[in-house]
């Protein structure tokens, strides 16, 4: 582990202190480039409100994610079941990758309401392609002769799914859980901007678009940097739960000495 | 003791003196037209042991997996202790099938893979985990139930893989090449190992293989086919004394059968040629 994190946090230090020295030295201007130590401070003097708005977003994001994860598989599920439901559903999955979030937002506002009700639909509308493309991909490659071997003892669809069907997948479920635990970050975010409410429970989004507003930039910052961190703390921990699932059986997740 | 057969009362087959399997004109045609098999008739009694030996793309493994029930019959009949395979299967749940490769499921442990014919029978946990318990000792692989398949070695986990048939305490057992990717060592010492166990559980094997060596040190009957359409050329039966220990190899009648089911396969790939 310490390892692999060290050069990046190497890395990390070095364009910091690169960045507070350019900043320091050419006297960037504050609202164009403020230096770390501005961000830094403005963080710890706005940490109560980032910390509550860190904690909406990172419910928002939980929630739809949950839901697509939900949603997602069993779609993934339907679409496995035959050609013809895959085909009858796939173009609708695909033109709701398509359709620009932003666009629909402000209808998705008024439908369920401004604040956190939005902002889930918009996190659950674009993790959840994602999670229907991969699972439905991890279904349908299940290998042949252990479909053969399941049909041999006799095993019922139910027994079939379960036990056959979904940990098969699950390599495909986890790269696809992957890539939506981070659009479910953004799409929080992104719903916030559109939809966010003011005080504590606009979430991250909403302090970036005030701060932008007030040209706050060192504040601006801070609420950027918290965010990404949310992302990178959600990334990990699905991570985790995927190297723990895999650990035993897949490629992926499986360290090799030479 | 090592494999009861619950509820193991003889077959209404073998009681009334009818062969375990009834392979009656059989044929097999694919959507696209190519015809697999073609007029194939054969009987399998209890107790026999029967290989099937063609070259690859003869429909022996198509063959077999019709016998299991899987994929349907163009035409004629199949009967497996009286009925059609898959009623049969379903009936019964008499038959276990070893694939060609060990067939495991990676995400599962040596344990939970034995365990699987008896989980999907609805068999109670601890039950299942003794009587799994018993088929890896049988094999030899006592020591490495937490073991996951990418843990172990090819022979190991075709161990694993008659282990989980054994556990399913089958009456008839189809091999589809079972032992095609193993190194020659392994694969004699599995050999005998298969002798070991059907001698133990009392099996019945239809085994398809490509290798006329293993075909006649383990057979009581060779039925030879040839290719595209798959038919059945000649029946060469094996009167080779039992039980078959290694030394058998250098005997001259094993020797003999080994030519004899060698030139057949000779014969049949130039009437395929003429053709």
């Amino acid at each position: 582990m310490l390892r692999s994190s060290g050069p990046p946090i190497l890395l990390f230090i070095l364009l910091v202190v690169a960045w507070q020295v350019i900043c320091k030295t050419m006297n960037v201007p504050r609202f164009l480039l403020p230096a770390p130590t501005d961000v830094v401070e403005a963080w710890i003097e706005n940490r109560q409100s980032l910390i509550g708005s860190l904690i909406s977003t990172f419910v928002s994001a939980l929630i739809g994610f949950g839901a697509a994860i939900v949603v997602g598989m069993s779609i993934a599920l339907l679409m496995s079941q035959s050609r013809l439901i895959e085909r009858s559903i796939f173009p609708y999955a695909v033109l709701l990758q398509t359709i620009p979030i932003v666009a629909v937002a402000p209808l998705i506002v008024i439908w369920v309401g401004a604040g956190m009700p939005a902002v889930v639909v918009i996190a659950f509308l674009i993790s959840l392609f994602p999670i229907i493309t991969n699972t439905a991909a991890g279904l349908t490659s299940t290998d042949h002769n252990l479909v053969a071997m399941f049909e041999l003892y006799n095993a019922s669809w139910w027994q079939r799914t379960v036990k056959l069907k979904f940990p098969a997948a699950l390599p495909y479920i986890m790269t696809g859980l992957r890539i939506s635990s981070g659009l479910a970050v953004i799409g929080a975010i992104v719903g916030e901007f559109i939809a966010g409410i003011g005080g504590m429970r606009g979430g991250i989004g909403y302090v970036i678009t005030q701060a932008a507003a007030q040209l706050k930039m060192p504040y601006l910052f801070a609420a950027a940097l918290t965010s990404s961190l949310l992302g990178i703390a959600i990334f990990i921990i699905v991570s985790l739960v995927s190297a723990r699932f895999l650990r035993h059986w897949h490629e992926s997740a499986i360290r090799r000495e030479l | 003791m090592v494999v009861a057969r619950p509820g193991g009362a003889p077959s209404a087959a073998s009681s009334d003196g009818e062969p375990l399997i009834v392979v009656d004109h059989v044929g097999k045609t694919y959507g696209n037209g190519t015809v697999a098999l073609d007029d194939i008739s054969f009987d399998v009694s209890e107790g026999q042991f029967v290989s099937l030996v063609g070259p690859s793309g003869c429909g022996k493994s198509t063959l077999l997996r019709m016998v299991a029930g899987l994929g349907p019959i163009t035409v004629g009949k199949i009967l497996v202790e009286g009925l059609p395979p898959k009623e049969s299967r379903q009936e019964k749940a008499d038959t276990a099938f070893v694939f060609q490769d060990a067939n495991l499921m990676p995400w599962r442990n040596v344990m939970g893979n034995v365990e699987l014919p008896l989980e999907l029978r609805g068999v109670s946990k601890g039950e299942r985990r003794a009587q799994a318990m018993q088929a890896l000792e049988t094999v030899g692989l006592a020591e490495v139930t937490k073991s996951y398949p990418r843990e172990l070695s090819g022979g190991m986990r075709m161990r694993v893989s008659l282990a989980r048939a054994l556990a399913a305490h089958p009456h008839l057992l189809l091999m589809d090449e079972p032992f095609g990717a193993l190194d020659e060592i392994t694969r004699q010492r599995l050999n005998g190992e298969l002798l070991r166990l059907c001698a133990l559980a009392n099996w019945t094997v239809v085994f398809v293989t490509h290798n006329v060596f293993e075909a006649v040190y383990l057979s009581t009957r060779i039925l030879v086919m040839s290719a595209r359409p798959g038919r059945i050329v000649a029946e060469v039966p094996v009167p080779l004394p039992h039980p078959r220990v290694p030394e058998i190899r250098t005997d001259p009648e094993y020797t003999r059968i080994v030519g004899e089911v060698v030139a057949l396969l000779g014969t049949a790939a130039e009437a395929h040629e003429e053709d």
